[in-house]
């Protein structure tokens, strides 16, 4: 009893620490890991839609680039200056350019959920797969809206005359450190992901979240015990492809300018490699893989001019970057070695056993773990 | 129980080791060198330039070629007592091809690099072109896209795609027996490279009275059978190549193999020597041709001689690449002579850089860019000369020199959109 209040009361201590330090972190980050964790930020809000997707409902989609690129351009396009040469834009305000970009995405998701009802594991990977070549395509093509290859600006997020840039107010300094655009925007950054952590968190705690949990694990009993199947797996993908979405609004906001390379295949990858890092279906391991994801090469390509013995660039034999990519490979093979529920299961274990057995088990976690892979495999 | 206290710990540790710096930062770092603090990159003894390429993804072997090249000029400048009196350093990160990679090592060394040169990669560039305008940063860029004219940050080395591929067009009809009437089929990456390359032939055609059969692929299309016998049975009289070395290779095979027996010009990006040596070398040595203002490594004029005895010393089991080392040779030269100029003017910083570059207006290379170089408008190309060189299996970097390095009068007259 007194136990578990101590527990509770340093678990509550160390949250509001956490909060503090995040808040207080632009006071002392420089601008590399101000960036660096703002697109970690963006990578952990559609990294936490991909694994509601498939680890709740069992939808395995390869389709998330796609989505995450409607919301970096629905803003760029609904914000944008009416005027620009560039490419042009309808100049909503930021605010609505946000909400208009997260809705088309919901949009396109309500379009597709008809073949994400109907396809399983594998096929409706390979479905969704589909989806990413076709926003390739037209984001290279409708130029006067995406900017062709060009890509275009994405206008600074402005609410009640505050803008989240260098300029407007220009100056502003909070104790003697200058607040730029990357100052200004960790605080929007961090909101989104709040935001977007406690609607996965109540949404997996939910009817909702129970039903579809069901549909991952069985259909047919889902469908016996009064679960509208279809409509669950629609509204499953839709949520995701909002989560999706907003994330492609925060990368468009660090960015300040989005090229079509950005939204390929290899983003759609990495989202997965995000959340089997972090642990199908677990919130807490998509915000963790997606740190992981984001932040490993980026670091590694920083400090890898440190480590002795390697090549110059331009010369023959293993150069720095090559190393950096020969460790995040490493790293990802050895997570999946060893924790092969994800860095959320390895936690998980690591609680129980520091516990003993008979300890609360997180109830952020699907219990059935190895069946939402069966059905991934199936 | 102990978990809070590890973690407070460890973030404490983490702020603690991501944190040194920020106030230097603010203060000193951004924009052109304020009055007497030294500009960033320049210190007593060096002066350092970034350089953002691709080791690890598609461009690999170029970014490695082109990089072999810069090395070589600038070892040989620092060799002889650098330039300003400092010796010139490349602060080379790899980018994989991703924007995101790039913006965020742009991020990390935008504060301490004179310039960049050499950055590669179309998204990349573009990607990044607010923040070179923001920091007022020199750009030697690996591409010659005209999509950044008027941008005055951007130095390129030679003349631009659009212009490369009038001259080739304009030359054939010279040399190859092209007249009014015939067709020329284009075959075109989509993106900025390939769409250069086709705004140039589509006016060249109009003006020449020629049919443009346009053919866009993607860089992952190697097989290309059914563009050359669409463009066979459209009895297209020359091909253009706007794409890189593989397609290049499937051209030529399928064009030989079909019968189709015309001449084949592609755009510098469109050939590595080591074609030479695969089974469509025969086909290359036929028919094929690059137009660029890179010269091929074998040309007999002293800025070239002198850069492949130095790259065959440094290099001897590998070729020069035309639009690589060539390129990364020549790109260092250019810069060379603004880093002098600024140093000349005493204003080594980046506005002092920019004002360099302006202040060229008849820069001779020694023959490694054809033409004589002109930065002075923005607007325009420093030059609108080509070489036209022919695919040679014997010739080191694969490839000698077709007569001399000219311009068309079309080339001349063509106005860039930008």
């Amino acid at each position: 009893m007194s136990r578990q209040q101590t527990v509770r009361l340093a678990r509550r201590l160390a949250l509001v620490a956490l909060v503090v330090v995040a808040l207080a972190a632009p006071l002392s980050l420089r601008a590399f890991w101000l960036q660096s964790g703002l697109f970690a930020m963006a990578a952990i809000i559609s990294a936490i839609g991909l694994t509601l997707l498939v680890g709740r409902s069992g939808q395995l989609s390869l389709g998330h680039a796609f989505f995450v690129a409607i919301g970096a351009y629905g803003y760029s396009y609904l914000a944008g200056d009416p005027g620009s040469p560039l490419a042009s834009g309808l100049g909503w305000p930021p605010v609505l350019a946000l909400l208009g970009a997260v809705l088309a995405a919901a949009l396109a998701g309500a379009l597709f959920s008809p073949i994400s009802g109907r396809l399983r594991g594998i096929y409706l990977g390979l479905a969704s797969l589909g989806l990413v070549f076709l926003g390739q395509h037209i984001l290279f093509n409708a130029t006067p809206v995406t900017g062709g290859y060009n890509g275009r600006n994405a206008e600074p997020f402005r609410i009640f005359g505050f803008t989240f840039g260098d300029s407007n107010p220009a100056d502003l300094v909070v104790l003697g450190v200058r607040y730029g655009e990357l100052e200004r925007l960790w605080y929007l950054g961090l909101l989104f992901v709040a935001v977007a952590w406690w609607c996965a968190h109540n949404l997996v705690r939910s009817r909702p979240g129970r039903a579809l949990a069901t549909i991952r694990d069985s259909e047919v009993a889902a469908g016996v015990m009064g679960v509208n199947v279809a409509r669950f797996k629609a509204a499953a993908f839709i949520v995701s492809s909002m989560y999706a979405a907003l994330g492609g609004v925060l990368m468009a906001l660090v960015f300040g300018r989005i090229v079509p390379e950005s939204f390929g295949l290899l983003m759609s990858v990495e989202f997965l490699v995000m959340i089997v890092i972090g642990g199908i279906g677990s919130v807490g391991g998509a915000v963790a893989g997606a740190v992981f994801v984001t932040l490993l090469p980026l670091v590694l390509n920083r400090y890898s001019d440190l480590l002795p013995l390697l090549a110059q660039p331009g010369t023959s034999g293993i150069s720095a970057a090559d190393l950096s990519r020969i460790i995040y490979g490493l790293a990802i093979i050895l997570i999946l070695l060893f924790a092969h529920d994800g860095l959320a299961g390895l936690a998980r274990r690591l609680r129980t056993s520091r516990r003993g057995a008979d300890g609360p088990t997180d109830p952020d976690h699907p219990m059935s773990e190895p069946s939402t892979t069966k059905e991934l495999a199936r | 129980m102990k978990r809070p206290l590890i973690t407070s710990t460890c973030l404490a540790l983490a702020l603690a080791a991501t944190s040194c710096g920020k106030a230097e930062e603010q203060g000193g770092g951004g924009g052109a060198g304020g009055g007497a603090a030294a500009a960033p990159g320049v210190t007593e003894d060096t002066i350092t330039l970034g350089s953002l390429m691709d080791l690890t993804a598609v461009f690999a072997a170029n970014s490695r070629s082109i990089l072999q090249g810069a090395n070589l000029y600038w070892d040989s400048v620092n060799a002889d007592g650098g330039v300003c009196g400092r010796n010139v350093e490349l602060d080379v990160q790899d980018h994989g091809y991703d924007p995101q990679q790039a913006v965020s090592l742009y991020q990390t060394m935008s504060g301490n690099v004179l310039a960049i040169a050499p950055v590669l990669g179309s998204s990349v560039i573009t990607a990044l072109r607010s923040s070179f305008e923001e920091d007022d940063m020199l750009v030697g860029m690996a591409a010659w896209t005209s999509d950044v004219l008027p941008d005055p940050n951007f130095q390129i080395t030679g003349t631009t795609y659009d212009v490369e591929t009038i001259n080739a067009i304009d030359w054939l009809t010279r040399e190859q027996g092209l007249q009014s009437g015939d067709s020329i089929g284009v075959v075109y990456f989509e993106g900025d490279f390939g769409g250069s390359s086709l705004r140039g032939a589509e006016y060249a055609a109009e003006e020449l009275g020629l049919t443009v059969v346009p053919h866009q692929i993607k860089p992952s299309d190697t097989d290309l059978s059914a563009q050359v016998n669409a463009m066979a049975n459209d009895g297209v009289d020359a091909i253009i190549v706007a794409a890189a070395s593989p397609q290049t290779a499937s051209i030529a095979s399928v064009a030989q193999s079909i019968g189709l027996d015309v001449p084949i010009v592609g755009n510098a990006p469109a050939f590595t020597p080591n074609l030479m040596d695969t089974p469509a070398g025969p086909a290359l040595e036929q028919n094929f041709y690059t137009s660029t203002s890179m010269a091929p490594p074998s040309l007999q004029e002293e800025g070239v001689t002198e850069f492949l005895s130095a790259y065959e010393a440094e290099y001897p089991d590998e070729e020069p690449i035309q639009n690589g080392a060539m390129y990364g040779y020549a790109s260092a030269q250019i810069m060379h002579e603004v880093l002098t100029r600024a140093c000349d003017e005493d204003n080594l910083t980046r506005e002092g850089l920019q004002d360099a570059l302006r202040s060229i207006t008849d820069y001779e290379s020694g023959g490694t860019v054809a033409g004589v170089l002109d930065y002075s408008d923005p607007a325009v190309p420093p030059t609108r000369e080509v070489y036209i060189s022919k695919a040679d299996g014997t010739a080191p970097g694969g490839l000698t020199a077709v007569g001399d390095a000219f311009s068309s009068d079309l080339a001349e007259a063509y106005e860039f959109t930008g």
